[in-house]
């Protein structure tokens, strides 16, 4: 407990690892997470360290593993079982795994690019035979329309070439030239347009798209291609029509001189096409097989890396000693863990066989240590809750214990609704009861795992609701009648004509038989009736907010006694705790003790006669009461003299510690003793020893190396300690009010829910009861849809979040304010589990 | 009016990219990551020290060992990845905008596949080196063309550069001279189509581009009366080269046009403030820098100033001319770590110095 209330206790140590066991011996601690390692040389850059080649070694590795993994993601593979946890390999199997990465790699390439090569040729043949079988429906076609004389006015000349044979043409000088290929369909325009520039219309070109997708050989997408027959005369344009072709990327075929040959390629296209498919299939097959193989263990190499990368990281960050045979590093750890980090350097050293131990070494500092608070499952999320206003300062009083009650309970008072707690808690039930599946765990969606980190907290609210349902009597906005009501109409003896003239009728207390006494729990179910029943609930809500805001804030000021005692500032005690708990007692403890006082010394009988409190409070303060009958006797009195005590503690506040401090500075400075932090350092008197004597070297006070510095030393400035507190009293002051006008916030949250939900109900849910015939069951099933939809989207989440935002305000501003600094930095251990992957973060795992 | 309609609705069109690219700026190299990479040994270094950058895996993702040709492709695909990701969400007229930048890779490319050409190279063999910045669809068929006018009119018709060619269009054949002029007077109508146009989306794009484009013509205009030093070009044939919308317009342009060595352009220089800095001797104790490396010296000043006002297309161009100017910085050290020479390690130029 005293651990999640103040932390743990840290200290500095060195550790003294021999190089030859330094590996085991950080390995072991990266599994126990139990020490944060300080940079020993922060003036060396990251490529001049000692292990920077061995880092590089292990990146080549990830490269690797990143390239198996992309593959068998690729290939569909799942991964097996995540749960191994593999230790880091020993720097003499590092090459072992290497070697076999390397081989996977080369293996892997070299099927891939096979099976490319094979793709390649394939998606050829294809093209190759669609060609063929297009380009003869061309050759058909104008074999048909030859002898319908196709005129081509712009090539008068061409016209004539059309009708002449082959051999007629050669005699011109000119040869028939034929260029059939392939051509994605957007490029076709383009190719045609450019053709004709450059070729000046000596060639034609025909083309008719393939009806299939071909797979683009680059990009890997279906695209749809154009299969083209360009016939042109002479070489010179044949040689441009080459080049225009490659321009287009184009993929140019041989064309076929006669049917004959076309018949024949066409035959041994076909067998070529069946024998690749075979041999694509043995060589996807045998692919997927070195992938199974491969994805049964890349899980553990690619933790095993990590781990290594890491040790070798920390290991950059130590130093080596003079005989450069050990290697000394620093880190922070928590006292209390110190002899489990021994047993981790022995366990270390053992099973690297070395023969002289690593040991560690406790060294004193005037660092402040970083601030670890030990949580598990559950305390971890209100311990976030805290964390996200500012770390603790080290050994400063933790709120989060306390937040884990106050939290869902402030939440509670503004979300009371019996209903709507109860399924906010059967949800987070829900997710804790199954907080070990790991696909709720490892899902990737942030929205969810804000709510999975937050189970508990959620099923605490959920709870707390209830509890504040029941005593609000809400349940979805309705009253449950569980032990009967308090009140009795009959007791009235109203007659019928009453009944049926009145639409209100009052129900009075002061007649004997109508209230038989209270409820047992909470809100009377007769109030659900009542048409004054918001002014009775927001008279009591509101002065319940104002009760509770106040006891928080007096818990807050109170919870700073404990930083003062433990950091050895007892004057702050009697010079700032003292004036600010009197200030806000006597002014706004009074004014619950009036509120108190009210409820309980007037009764319905005298009610009429109750006075108003805000008249009291406002008349305290103007010291002037004659005209109002007192509450009790001696009011003004008591009143005057509170108003005088709270008036006094202020200037305490303002100049008591400033004053103190400087006294205490001028007066003497012998006063300055060992505090604070130094317990760590008393457990050794040597070193206690060796302290005084490094102090008298250094010739500095002794304050000096006390942790924050809390004793005055040379450099104490009057006008700014002045400053500082001037600044707090005035905050301090004002806070008290706007801090508890602040907690109102409870009566209106919980108003706006609670008006809410009623409108809900009264809006749709009415709407459907209220239709009595057959038809009615039927329409009340989508009525009943839309109103479980409103209720868990509107008055669940929505109002839910806006509860929770209010609380955290409350605590991290009205509540922490008072005693929380929250200046601390995190402590952050080296430990395995922590480090992130930079395959997960890639999405590769 | 117009200036101020358009920078009321400019985040509505284009807010985000140049919110994005913004962010990318953040991550060009500062002076400490400059300072780092010099102390390198290796090209494995400087792997390693870029990983830290934004650059993050783009060299450890790569089987093949590291050489300096390896580096400068990879830097190159990535700006090429990060411009079609700012081009393929552009809204016009910024997408027109962001084109023009292209237009300049293209011009390169086009005569970069010319000359190669008349040395008989193929193009498959060529096309790898183009630019993918100016990478078109009709690049590979540049080759076929023998004239300046079968070029435009058999291919680059279809192209963006078509209208740049009103005044390059020629019957003689094409050689390395004549592809260099036909470069420069592509040059010359693209940068001046540049220029209007930012003039006329006006406000703040006008205000910031307007003097790039110009320092760009003028830096032109210095470096081919450089080159034309001991060449057969005249004055005339000069001056038909140089982009008119440049600060050196109309009468330095006169005067570089008559210059026949290198003290004449000196003398134009001196009239003109911020060319004089440029020309002027190195002072005796400064390390030589090349009339190259003080011209983009003073690009990367001018391309700077473009991030310092909002609501204006500046900072696309900008971005893409600093990050080149980084990949120029990055493969120097490179090619310095790889030969060995340290002592020249510190000529790179430094892109927004003091940031840290």
């Amino acid at each position: 407990m005293s651990s999640l209330l103040r932390g743990e206790e840290m200290c500095l140590a060195q550790l003294f690892l021999q190089s030859g066991s330094a590996y085991d011996c950080i390995s072991e601690l990266g599994e126990l997470g139990l020490v944060e390692f300080r940079d020993l040389n922060p003036s060396v850059t990251a490529f001049q360290r000692k292990h920077v080649n061995e880092i590089k070694k292990c990146e080549e590795m990830e490269r690797i593993l990143g390239y198996l993994l992309r593959e068998v993601k690729k290939a569909d593979i799942s991964l097996p079982e995540r749960d191994v946890n593999p230790v880091a390999p020993l720097p003499k199997h590092v090459m072992a795994i290497m070697e076999q990465l390397q081989r996977l790699e080369v293996e892997l390439g070299e099927v891939t690019r096979n099976k490319e090569k094979l793709q390649r040729n394939l998606l050829e043949l294809t093209e190759y035979t669609h060609m063929l079988r297009i380009t003869r429906k061309f050759v058909q076609r104008t074999a048909e329309r030859e002898p319908l004389q196709v005129q081509y006015e712009e090539f008068p000349f061409l016209e004539k070439e059309t009708m002449m044979d082959y051999s007629s043409m050669q005699r011109l000088g000119a040869k028939l030239g034929f260029i059939s290929g392939l051509i994605q369909r957007v490029k076709i325009e383009a190719f045609e347009r450019m053709l004709w520039r450059v070729c000046k219309g000596y060639t034609i070109l025909s083309y008719a798209e393939v009806e299939e997708y071909l797979e683009n050989p680059d990009t890997g997408e279906p695209t749809k291609c154009v299969v083209f027959l360009i016939s042109y005369w002479g070489d010179q344009i044949g040689q441009k029509v080459k080049k225009i072709c490659d321009c287009y990327h184009c993929h140019v075929y041989p064309y076929p001189s006669s049917n004959e040959e076309r018949n024949d390629v066409v035959e041994g296209l076909r067998t070529r096409i069946q024998d690749l498919h075979t041999v694509l299939n043995r060589t996807e097959d045998y692919l997927r097989q070195v992938l199974i193989k491969a994805s049964e263990s890349v899980y553990t190499w690619v933790i095993q890396v990590k781990k290594m990368k890491a040790i070798y990281y920390i290991l950059n960050l130590c130093s080596f000693d003079v005989t450069n045979k050990c290697l000394i590093a620093e880190v922070w750890c928590p006292v209390n863990d110190i002899p489990t980090l021994r047993r981790a350097l022995e366990e270390g050293s053992r099973k690297s066989g070395a023969t002289v131990p690593s040991f560690v070494n406790r060294i004193p500092t005037s660092d402040t240590p970083p601030t670890l608070i030990k949580t598990n499952k559950f305390t971890s999320g209100f311990q976030n809750i805290v964390d996200a206003y500012g770390v603790g300062s080290y050994r400063e009083v933790n709120p989060a214990p306390f937040t884990i009650i106050t939290f869902p309970f402030l939440f509670a008072v503004m979300f009371g609704d019996l209903g709507h707690g109860v399924i906010m808690a059967v949800f987070a039930a829900w997710m804790v009861l199954c907080e070990n599946n790991r696909k709720l765990k490892n899902t990737r969606n942030e929205i969810w795992n804000t709510f999975f980190e937050g189970r508990y907290i959620i099923l605490m609210m959920g709870l707390f609701s209830i509890y504040t349902g029941l005593i609000y009597n809400d349940c979805f906005s309705k009253s449950l009648n569980i032990f009967g009501s308090g009140w009795s109409v009959k007791a009235m003896g109203w007659t019928k004509e009453q009944w049926e003239n009145n639409r209100f009728l009052t129900l009075d207390p002061n007649v004997t038989g109508v209230f038989k006494g209270p409820y047992p729990l909470g809100i009377d179910p007769i109030w659900n009736l009542a048409s004054n029943r918001l002014t009775f609930l927001n008279s009591y809500k509101m002065k319940m907010s104002v009760i509770l805001g106040i006891i928080h804030m007096s818990f807050g000021v109170i919870l700073s006694t404990y930083n003062y005692l433990h950091f050895r500032k007892k004057y702050n005690l009697y010079l700032v705790f003292l004036p600010e708990l009197l200030f806000l007692l006597c002014l706004f403890g009074y004014l619950v003790f009036m509120i108190l006082y009210k409820w309980l010394a007037f009764s319905a009988k005298d009610s009429r006669h109750a006075p108003s409190i805000l008249i009291h409070f406002i008349n305290m303060f103007l010291m002037q009461g004659d005209g109002l009958q007192p509450l009790y006797p001696g009011q003004t009195g008591l009143q005057i003299f509170l108003v005088v005590i709270a008036v006094l503690s202020v200037p305490v506040l303002l100049l008591g510690k400033p004053v103190y401090l400087y006294w205490l500075h001028n007066g003497s400075h012998r006063l300055g003793l060992y505090r604070g932090y130094e317990r760590v350092r008393r457990n050794s008197e040597e070193e206690l020893y060796l302290m005084r004597a490094h102090d008298m070297e250094e010739g500095s006070s002794h304050s000096d190396l006390s942790s924050s510095g809390e004793n005055p030393t040379e450099e104490f400035d009057f006008a700014d300690e002045l400053l500082h507190q001037a600044i707090h009293t005035i905050e301090y002051c004002l806070g008290c009010v706007s801090n508890t006008a602040s907690y109102l916030r409870l009566w209106a949250l919980s108003l706006a829910h609670a008006q809410l939900s009623e409108v809900l109900w009264a809006m749709v849910m009415r709407v459907g009861l209220r239709m009595d015939s057959t038809l009615g069951v039927l329409f009340l099933v989508p009525v009943f849809g839309l109103f479980a939809v409103l209720t868990v989207s509107i008055l669940l989440v929505m109002e839910g979040l806006s509860a929770f935002l209010h609380a955290l305000r409350l605590h991290w501003v009205e509540f922490q304010n008072k005693f929380y600094g929250g200046t601390g930095v995190k402590f952050c251990p080296f430990a395995f589990s922590l480090l992130p992957s930079s395959f997960e973060h890639d999405g590769l795992l | 009016k117009e200036e101020g309609k358009i920078t009321l609705t400019f985040n509505v069109d284009h807010g985000y990219l140049e919110g994005l690219v913004r962010g990318m700026k953040a991550g060009i190299l500062t002076s400490t990551d400059y300072h780092n990479l010099a102390q390198c040994d290796t090209l494995e270094d400087m792997k390693l020290h870029l990983q830290s950058t934004d650059y993050g895996k783009l060299l450890s993702s790569s089987e093949e060992d590291l050489t300096v040709s390896l580096v400068d492709s990879k830097l190159r695909a990535n700006l090429v990845t990060e411009f079609s990701c700012l081009r393929s969400n552009a809204l016009p007229p910024l997408s027109t905008f962001l084109d023009y930048i292209t237009y300049s890779y293209m011009i390169d490319n086009v005569v970069m596949l010319i000359t190669g050409a008349l040395k008989q190279r193929d193009v498959a063999e060529l096309l790898p080196r183009c630019h993918p910045l100016g990478a078109f669809d009709q690049m590979a068929a540049v080759g076929i063309a023998r004239t300046p006018t079968e070029l435009y009119s058999a291919i680059l018709v279809d192209t963006p550069l078509a209208p740049f060619f009103q005044d390059a269009v020629s019957e003689s054949n094409l050689d390395e001279m004549e592809a260099e002029i036909l470069r420069n007077k592509l040059y010359k109508a693209y940068i001046e189509s540049f220029h209007s146009f930012c003039k006329n989306i006006g406000g703040v794009t006008a205000d910031i581009m307007c003097p790039v484009l110009e320092f760009e013509a003028d830096r032109r205009t210095f470096i081919i009366t450089v080159n034309s030093f001991g060449t057969e070009l005249s004055g005339a044939d000069k001056s038909a080269l140089y982009p008119s919308c440049g600060k050196l317009y109309p009468e330095g342009l006169r005067l570089l046009a008559k210059a026949e060595d290198h003290e004449q352009v000196k003398a134009v220089a001196n009239c003109y403030p911020e060319y004089k800095l440029i020309f002027d001797d190195p002072e005796p104790g400064a390390d030589f820098k090349t009339l190259e490396d003080r011209f983009f010296e003073q690009e990367v000043k001018l391309n700077m100033l473009a991030f310092l006002q909002q609501f204006h297309f500046g900072v696309f161009y900008s971005y893409v001319k600093l990050k080149e100017q980084e990949s120029r910085n990055i493969v120097w050290i490179a090619e310095c770590v790889t030969q060995r020479q340290k002592s020249k390690i510190h000529n790179y130029i430094p892109i927004f110095p003091g940031t840290h």
